[in-house]
Protein backbone atom coordinates (compact mmCIF):
# COMPACT_ATOMS: atom_id res chain seq x y z
CA UNK A 1 0.00 0.00 0.00
CA UNK A 2 1.44 3.21 -0.79
CA UNK A 3 1.28 6.48 0.93
CA UNK A 4 -1.62 8.29 -0.76
CA UNK A 5 -3.42 4.66 -0.11
CA UNK A 6 -2.89 4.99 3.63
CA UNK A 7 -3.49 8.53 3.83
CA UNK A 8 -6.92 8.37 2.06
CA UNK A 9 -7.48 5.18 4.17
CA UNK A 10 -7.26 7.54 7.65
CA UNK A 11 -10.20 10.19 5.94
CA UNK A 12 -12.84 9.33 7.87
CA UNK A 13 -10.81 8.60 11.14
CA UNK A 14 -9.28 12.11 10.95
CA UNK A 15 -12.68 14.05 10.02
CA UNK A 16 -14.27 12.28 13.22
CA UNK A 17 -11.31 13.25 15.14
CA UNK A 18 -10.51 9.62 16.03
CA UNK A 19 -6.79 9.31 14.58
CA UNK A 20 -3.86 8.84 17.35
CA UNK A 21 -1.51 12.11 17.22
CA UNK A 22 1.49 9.65 15.36
CA UNK A 23 -1.50 9.49 12.79
CA UNK A 24 -2.09 13.02 12.57
CA UNK A 25 0.81 14.24 12.21
CA UNK A 26 1.48 11.88 9.62
CA UNK A 27 -1.26 12.99 7.77
CA UNK A 28 -1.10 16.39 8.37
CA UNK A 29 2.94 16.18 6.62
CA UNK A 30 1.13 14.07 3.94
CA UNK A 31 -1.64 16.21 2.66
CA UNK A 32 0.39 19.16 2.99
CA UNK A 33 2.92 17.58 0.60
CA UNK A 34 0.99 15.60 -1.48
CA UNK A 35 -0.71 17.65 -4.56
CA UNK A 36 -2.98 14.18 -5.23
CA UNK A 37 -4.55 13.78 -1.64
CA UNK A 38 -4.75 17.46 -0.77
CA UNK A 39 -8.06 17.90 -3.02
CA UNK A 40 -9.02 15.01 -2.65
CA UNK A 41 -9.23 15.42 1.36
CA UNK A 42 -10.47 18.91 0.74
CA UNK A 43 -13.60 17.29 -1.40
CA UNK A 44 -14.17 14.42 0.98
CA UNK A 45 -14.77 17.06 3.94
CA UNK A 46 -16.70 19.71 1.67
CA UNK A 47 -18.85 16.34 1.06
CA UNK A 48 -19.66 15.72 4.87
CA UNK A 49 -19.82 19.42 5.37
CA UNK A 50 -22.73 19.47 3.20
CA UNK A 51 -24.41 16.21 4.21
CA UNK A 52 -24.02 17.99 7.94
CA UNK A 53 -25.65 21.35 6.76
CA UNK A 54 -28.41 19.82 4.91
CA UNK A 55 -31.67 21.70 6.32
CA UNK A 56 -33.46 19.55 8.82
CA UNK A 57 -36.94 18.46 7.93
CA UNK A 58 -39.75 20.18 9.95
CA UNK A 59 -42.49 17.54 11.53
CA UNK A 60 -46.26 18.63 11.92
CA UNK A 61 -46.62 21.13 14.91
CA UNK A 62 -49.46 18.93 16.41
CA UNK A 63 -47.42 15.55 16.30
CA UNK A 64 -47.87 15.29 19.92
CA UNK A 65 -51.19 15.42 20.25
CA UNK A 66 -51.89 13.22 17.32
CA UNK A 67 -49.01 10.49 18.45
CA UNK A 68 -51.36 10.57 21.67
CA UNK A 69 -54.67 9.99 20.09
CA UNK A 70 -52.98 7.18 18.29
CA UNK A 71 -51.05 5.52 20.85
CA UNK A 72 -54.57 5.63 23.47
CA UNK A 73 -55.99 4.06 20.48
CA UNK A 74 -53.28 1.53 19.26
CA UNK A 75 -53.71 0.30 23.58
CA UNK A 76 -56.93 0.07 23.59
CA UNK A 77 -57.14 -2.06 20.44
CA UNK A 78 -55.05 -5.17 19.61
CA UNK A 79 -51.76 -4.28 18.12
CA UNK A 80 -52.79 -6.96 14.56
CA UNK A 81 -55.45 -7.48 13.28
CA UNK A 82 -56.58 -10.86 14.60
CA UNK A 83 -56.67 -13.63 12.09
CA UNK A 84 -58.28 -16.79 12.79
CA UNK A 85 -55.79 -19.37 13.49
CA UNK A 86 -55.51 -21.70 10.10
CA UNK A 87 -56.32 -25.09 10.20
CA UNK A 88 -53.84 -27.60 10.72
CA UNK A 89 -53.12 -29.03 7.30
CA UNK A 90 -52.80 -32.50 9.39
CA UNK A 91 -56.44 -32.70 9.62
CA UNK A 92 -57.67 -32.87 6.05
CA UNK A 93 -54.75 -35.21 5.05
CA UNK A 94 -55.12 -37.83 7.51
CA UNK A 95 -58.96 -37.24 6.43
CA UNK A 96 -58.57 -38.05 2.94
CA UNK A 97 -55.83 -40.94 3.96
CA UNK A 98 -58.49 -42.67 6.07
CA UNK A 99 -61.13 -42.05 3.36
CA UNK A 100 -58.74 -43.38 0.49
CA UNK A 101 -57.83 -46.61 2.99
CA UNK A 102 -61.75 -47.44 3.82
CA UNK A 103 -62.40 -47.50 -0.33
CA UNK A 104 -59.33 -49.60 -0.79
CA UNK A 105 -60.43 -51.75 1.95
CA UNK A 106 -63.81 -52.46 0.67
CA UNK A 107 -62.61 -52.96 -2.86
CA UNK A 108 -59.60 -55.31 -1.94
CA UNK A 109 -61.67 -58.75 -2.05
CA UNK A 110 -62.19 -57.42 -6.14
CA UNK A 111 -58.87 -56.10 -6.77
CA UNK A 112 -56.36 -58.04 -7.82
CA UNK A 113 -58.49 -61.57 -7.72
CA UNK A 114 -59.16 -63.08 -11.30
CA UNK A 115 -62.53 -63.82 -11.42
CA UNK A 116 -61.90 -67.44 -12.39
CA UNK A 117 -60.48 -67.81 -8.60
CA UNK A 118 -63.36 -65.88 -6.88
CA UNK A 119 -65.51 -68.32 -4.61
CA UNK A 120 -69.63 -68.40 -5.10
CA UNK A 121 -70.50 -69.08 -1.25
CA UNK A 122 -73.61 -71.12 -1.66
CA UNK A 123 -76.60 -70.64 0.88
CA UNK A 124 -76.27 -74.04 2.19
CA UNK A 125 -72.49 -73.77 2.62
CA UNK A 126 -71.76 -75.23 -0.80
CA UNK A 127 -68.58 -73.34 -2.60
CA UNK A 128 -68.13 -73.06 -5.95
CA UNK A 129 -65.72 -71.38 -8.58
CA UNK A 130 -66.83 -68.69 -10.52
CA UNK A 131 -65.82 -69.24 -14.08
CA UNK A 132 -64.76 -66.63 -16.38
CA UNK A 133 -67.55 -64.63 -18.48
CA UNK A 134 -66.97 -65.22 -22.58
CA UNK A 135 -68.58 -64.20 -25.40
CA UNK A 136 -71.10 -66.65 -27.39
CA UNK A 137 -69.53 -67.17 -30.54
CA UNK A 138 -72.19 -66.69 -32.94
CA UNK A 139 -72.16 -66.97 -36.77
CA UNK A 140 -73.24 -64.10 -38.74
CA UNK A 141 -72.61 -60.61 -39.25
CA UNK A 142 -73.01 -59.89 -35.76
CA UNK A 143 -70.15 -61.57 -34.67
CA UNK A 144 -67.56 -59.73 -36.67
CA UNK A 145 -68.87 -56.52 -35.52
CA UNK A 146 -66.97 -54.26 -33.37
CA UNK A 147 -66.27 -55.87 -29.80
CA UNK A 148 -67.13 -52.66 -27.91
CA UNK A 149 -70.34 -52.64 -29.69
CA UNK A 150 -71.11 -55.70 -28.13
CA UNK A 151 -74.34 -55.80 -25.67
CA UNK A 152 -75.16 -57.24 -22.71
CA UNK A 153 -77.23 -60.25 -24.22
CA UNK A 154 -73.90 -61.64 -26.51
CA UNK A 155 -72.78 -62.92 -22.80
CA UNK A 156 -73.92 -66.33 -21.34
CA UNK A 157 -74.37 -66.11 -18.51
CA UNK A 158 -75.55 -69.57 -17.55
CA UNK A 159 -72.85 -70.56 -15.51
CA UNK A 160 -72.52 -67.14 -13.58
CA UNK A 161 -75.79 -66.47 -12.01
CA UNK A 162 -78.19 -69.36 -9.71
CA UNK A 163 -80.65 -68.43 -8.37
CA UNK A 164 -81.68 -70.48 -5.47
CA UNK A 165 -85.22 -70.62 -3.99
CA UNK A 166 -85.79 -71.50 -0.45
CA UNK A 167 -86.23 -75.16 -0.43
CA UNK A 168 -89.67 -76.08 0.48
CA UNK A 169 -90.40 -79.63 1.72
CA UNK A 170 -93.82 -80.95 0.64
CA UNK A 171 -95.58 -84.05 2.24
CA UNK A 172 -98.08 -85.47 0.22
CA UNK A 173 -101.54 -84.51 1.73
CA UNK A 174 -100.53 -81.44 3.86
CA UNK A 175 -97.65 -79.42 3.55
CA UNK A 176 -96.28 -77.82 6.46
CA UNK A 177 -95.70 -74.75 5.29
CA UNK A 178 -98.26 -73.19 3.16
CA UNK A 179 -97.16 -73.58 -0.34
CA UNK A 180 -96.67 -70.99 -2.69
CA UNK A 181 -96.55 -73.25 -5.75
CA UNK A 182 -99.07 -73.04 -8.18
CA UNK A 183 -101.82 -75.97 -7.35
CA UNK A 184 -100.70 -78.98 -9.13
CA UNK A 185 -97.18 -78.58 -9.11
CA UNK A 186 -95.63 -80.57 -6.25
CA UNK A 187 -91.57 -80.77 -5.77
CA UNK A 188 -89.17 -81.11 -2.69
CA UNK A 189 -86.71 -78.35 -4.23
CA UNK A 190 -86.60 -75.70 -6.79
CA UNK A 191 -83.39 -74.63 -8.55
CA UNK A 192 -83.70 -72.36 -11.27
CA UNK A 193 -80.56 -71.60 -13.24
CA UNK A 194 -80.15 -69.35 -16.21
CA UNK B 1 -39.19 8.45 30.31
CA UNK B 2 -39.55 7.06 33.52
CA UNK B 3 -42.76 8.71 33.85
CA UNK B 4 -44.30 7.86 30.47
CA UNK B 5 -43.58 3.97 31.88
CA UNK B 6 -45.86 4.97 34.09
CA UNK B 7 -49.07 5.71 31.80
CA UNK B 8 -48.22 9.60 31.96
CA UNK B 9 -49.90 11.03 28.89
CA UNK B 10 -48.25 14.54 29.57
CA UNK B 11 -44.34 13.34 29.71
CA UNK B 12 -45.43 11.25 26.67
CA UNK B 13 -46.46 14.39 24.74
CA UNK B 14 -43.03 16.27 25.85
CA UNK B 15 -41.02 13.24 24.80
CA UNK B 16 -42.50 13.76 21.02
CA UNK B 17 -42.33 17.11 21.39
CA UNK B 18 -38.28 16.95 22.23
CA UNK B 19 -37.42 14.34 19.80
CA UNK B 20 -39.95 14.37 16.73
CA UNK B 21 -37.34 16.58 14.84
CA UNK B 22 -34.44 14.38 14.83
CA UNK B 23 -36.81 11.13 14.67
CA UNK B 24 -38.46 12.99 11.42
CA UNK B 25 -35.17 14.06 9.88
CA UNK B 26 -33.86 11.12 10.36
CA UNK B 27 -36.89 9.20 8.55
CA UNK B 28 -36.88 12.06 5.99
CA UNK B 29 -33.00 11.66 5.13
CA UNK B 30 -33.00 7.67 5.15
CA UNK B 31 -36.26 7.50 2.84
CA UNK B 32 -36.01 10.81 0.64
CA UNK B 33 -39.71 11.33 1.49
CA UNK B 34 -41.58 14.18 3.06
CA UNK B 35 -44.96 13.86 2.39
CA UNK B 36 -45.09 10.84 5.03
CA UNK B 37 -42.91 11.84 7.33
CA UNK B 38 -45.73 12.85 9.92
CA UNK B 39 -47.49 9.50 9.57
CA UNK B 40 -43.70 7.67 9.85
CA UNK B 41 -42.46 9.69 12.72
CA UNK B 42 -46.20 9.59 14.78
CA UNK B 43 -45.60 5.44 14.03
CA UNK B 44 -42.39 5.48 15.86
CA UNK B 45 -43.96 7.68 19.10
CA UNK B 46 -46.56 5.15 18.88
CA UNK B 47 -44.85 2.60 19.30
CA UNK B 48 -42.63 3.88 22.43
CA UNK B 49 -45.78 4.22 24.14
CA UNK B 50 -46.85 0.48 23.07
CA UNK B 51 -43.54 -0.77 24.31
CA UNK B 52 -43.28 1.73 27.02
CA UNK B 53 -42.60 -0.97 29.59
CA UNK B 54 -40.17 -2.52 27.68
CA UNK B 55 -37.46 0.32 27.70
CA UNK B 56 -34.47 -0.42 30.08
CA UNK B 57 -34.29 2.01 32.98
CA UNK B 58 -30.96 3.44 32.94
CA UNK B 59 -30.15 3.45 29.06
CA UNK B 60 -30.10 6.13 26.99
CA UNK B 61 -34.17 6.97 25.42
CA UNK B 62 -32.54 8.49 22.34
CA UNK B 63 -30.68 5.08 21.46
CA UNK B 64 -34.26 3.74 21.78
CA UNK B 65 -36.07 5.76 19.42
CA UNK B 66 -33.70 5.93 16.84
CA UNK B 67 -33.66 2.13 16.96
CA UNK B 68 -37.54 2.01 16.39
CA UNK B 69 -37.34 4.77 13.87
CA UNK B 70 -34.10 3.01 12.21
CA UNK B 71 -36.47 -0.52 12.06
CA UNK B 72 -39.73 1.18 10.75
CA UNK B 73 -37.31 3.40 8.07
CA UNK B 74 -36.01 0.17 7.26
CA UNK B 75 -39.44 -1.88 7.08
CA UNK B 76 -40.98 1.81 4.98
CA UNK B 77 -37.75 1.05 2.38
CA UNK B 78 -38.24 -2.56 1.52
CA UNK B 79 -42.22 -2.29 2.02
CA UNK B 80 -41.84 0.40 -0.98
CA UNK B 81 -39.34 -1.85 -2.85
CA UNK B 82 -41.72 -4.20 -3.33
CA UNK B 83 -44.39 -1.67 -4.43
CA UNK B 84 -41.63 -0.20 -6.65
CA UNK B 85 -42.38 3.04 -4.93
CA UNK B 86 -39.24 3.23 -4.66
CA UNK B 87 -37.82 7.57 -3.62
CA UNK B 88 -39.23 10.69 -5.04
CA UNK B 89 -37.15 12.95 -5.96
CA UNK B 90 -39.62 15.85 -6.47
CA UNK B 91 -40.40 15.18 -3.00
CA UNK B 92 -36.88 16.03 -1.74
CA UNK B 93 -36.66 19.25 -3.69
CA UNK B 94 -39.72 20.35 -2.28
CA UNK B 95 -38.43 20.01 1.41
CA UNK B 96 -35.23 21.74 0.54
CA UNK B 97 -36.69 24.20 -1.33
CA UNK B 98 -39.44 24.41 1.40
CA UNK B 99 -36.60 24.52 4.16
CA UNK B 100 -34.11 26.59 2.80
CA UNK B 101 -35.34 30.34 3.05
CA UNK B 102 -34.97 29.66 6.88
CA UNK B 103 -31.26 28.99 6.57
CA UNK B 104 -30.65 31.14 3.70
CA UNK B 105 -27.71 33.41 4.78
CA UNK B 106 -29.18 36.66 4.65
CA UNK B 107 -25.62 38.52 3.35
CA UNK B 108 -25.50 35.40 0.57
CA UNK B 109 -26.19 36.61 -3.08
CA UNK B 110 -29.02 35.26 -5.04
CA UNK B 111 -27.00 33.11 -7.17
CA UNK B 112 -24.84 32.12 -4.18
CA UNK B 113 -28.41 30.53 -2.78
CA UNK B 114 -28.99 29.13 -5.93
CA UNK B 115 -25.68 27.48 -5.93
CA UNK B 116 -25.83 26.13 -2.28
CA UNK B 117 -29.71 25.31 -3.31
CA UNK B 118 -28.34 23.14 -5.92
CA UNK B 119 -25.68 21.63 -4.28
CA UNK B 120 -28.24 20.72 -1.15
CA UNK B 121 -30.29 18.83 -3.60
CA UNK B 122 -27.58 17.34 -5.31
CA UNK B 123 -26.27 15.87 -1.94
CA UNK B 124 -29.94 14.76 -0.93
CA UNK B 125 -30.67 12.94 -3.80
CA UNK B 126 -26.81 11.20 -3.68
CA UNK B 127 -27.58 10.15 -0.18
CA UNK B 128 -31.00 8.37 -1.52
CA UNK B 129 -29.35 6.79 -4.04
CA UNK B 130 -26.86 4.98 -1.44
CA UNK B 131 -27.35 1.34 -0.59
CA UNK B 132 -29.78 1.49 2.49
CA UNK B 133 -27.17 -0.57 5.01
CA UNK B 134 -24.86 2.28 4.22
CA UNK B 135 -27.33 5.29 4.07
CA UNK B 136 -28.93 4.39 7.48
CA UNK B 137 -25.13 4.27 9.39
CA UNK B 138 -24.51 7.43 7.24
CA UNK B 139 -27.31 9.39 8.23
CA UNK B 140 -26.95 8.81 12.35
CA UNK B 141 -23.53 9.55 11.91
CA UNK B 142 -23.32 12.64 9.66
CA UNK B 143 -26.93 13.85 9.70
CA UNK B 144 -27.86 12.95 13.08
CA UNK B 145 -24.57 12.81 15.09
CA UNK B 146 -24.37 9.81 16.61
CA UNK B 147 -21.58 8.34 18.06
CA UNK B 148 -20.19 5.33 16.89
CA UNK B 149 -21.16 3.08 19.82
CA UNK B 150 -24.47 4.46 19.41
CA UNK B 151 -25.10 3.32 16.03
CA UNK B 152 -23.56 0.18 16.67
CA UNK B 153 -26.79 -0.34 19.19
CA UNK B 154 -29.07 1.41 17.26
CA UNK B 155 -28.46 -1.02 14.30
CA UNK B 156 -27.42 -4.02 16.70
CA UNK B 157 -24.05 -4.32 14.43
CA UNK B 158 -20.78 -4.77 15.54
CA UNK B 159 -18.39 -1.45 16.38
CA UNK B 160 -16.04 -2.62 13.82
CA UNK B 161 -18.75 -3.07 10.77
CA UNK B 162 -20.54 0.33 11.24
CA UNK B 163 -16.93 2.16 11.09
CA UNK B 164 -16.31 0.29 7.31
CA UNK B 165 -20.55 0.75 6.78
CA UNK B 166 -19.90 4.30 7.47
CA UNK B 167 -16.72 4.90 5.20
CA UNK B 168 -17.89 2.68 2.65
CA UNK B 169 -20.82 5.05 2.44
CA UNK B 170 -18.85 8.21 2.78
CA UNK B 171 -16.70 6.83 -0.47
CA UNK B 172 -20.01 6.45 -2.58
CA UNK B 173 -21.11 9.77 -1.71
CA UNK B 174 -17.78 11.73 -2.68
CA UNK B 175 -17.98 9.73 -5.57
CA UNK B 176 -21.06 10.93 -6.63
CA UNK B 177 -20.88 14.25 -5.69
CA UNK B 178 -17.33 14.62 -7.42
CA UNK B 179 -18.09 16.23 -10.82
CA UNK B 180 -20.47 18.80 -8.48
CA UNK B 181 -17.96 19.64 -6.24
CA UNK B 182 -14.97 19.83 -8.59
CA UNK B 183 -17.12 22.33 -10.79
CA UNK B 184 -18.31 23.92 -7.97
CA UNK B 185 -14.66 24.70 -6.97
CA UNK B 186 -13.74 25.72 -10.67
CA UNK B 187 -13.35 29.48 -11.21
Amino acid sequence: MNRCDQARRLFGAYWDDEVTQAEREWLESHLAGCPTCRPQYEQFARTLETVGSLPRTDVAADLPERALVAARRATTAPDRIAVAPAKPVWIPVTATAALLLIGVSALLPWIGTPVGQRVFAHHDGRQQKMSEPYIVRTTGPAATGATAAVIDSLFDHSEDVEFVLDPVVLHRGRAQAPSRLPQGVQGEQAVISF
Amino acid sequence: MGRVAEDDERAFTELVRRFQGRVGNLISRVLNDRENVDDLAQEVFVRVFVHRRNYRRGSKFSTWVFTIAANLAKNEIRRRVRRRNWFSLDALTEVLSDSLPQLADPTESREQGLEREQLQGAVGRAIATVPEKYRLALVLRDIEGLAYEEIAEVLGLPGGTVRSRINRARGMLQRKLQPLLRKQDAP
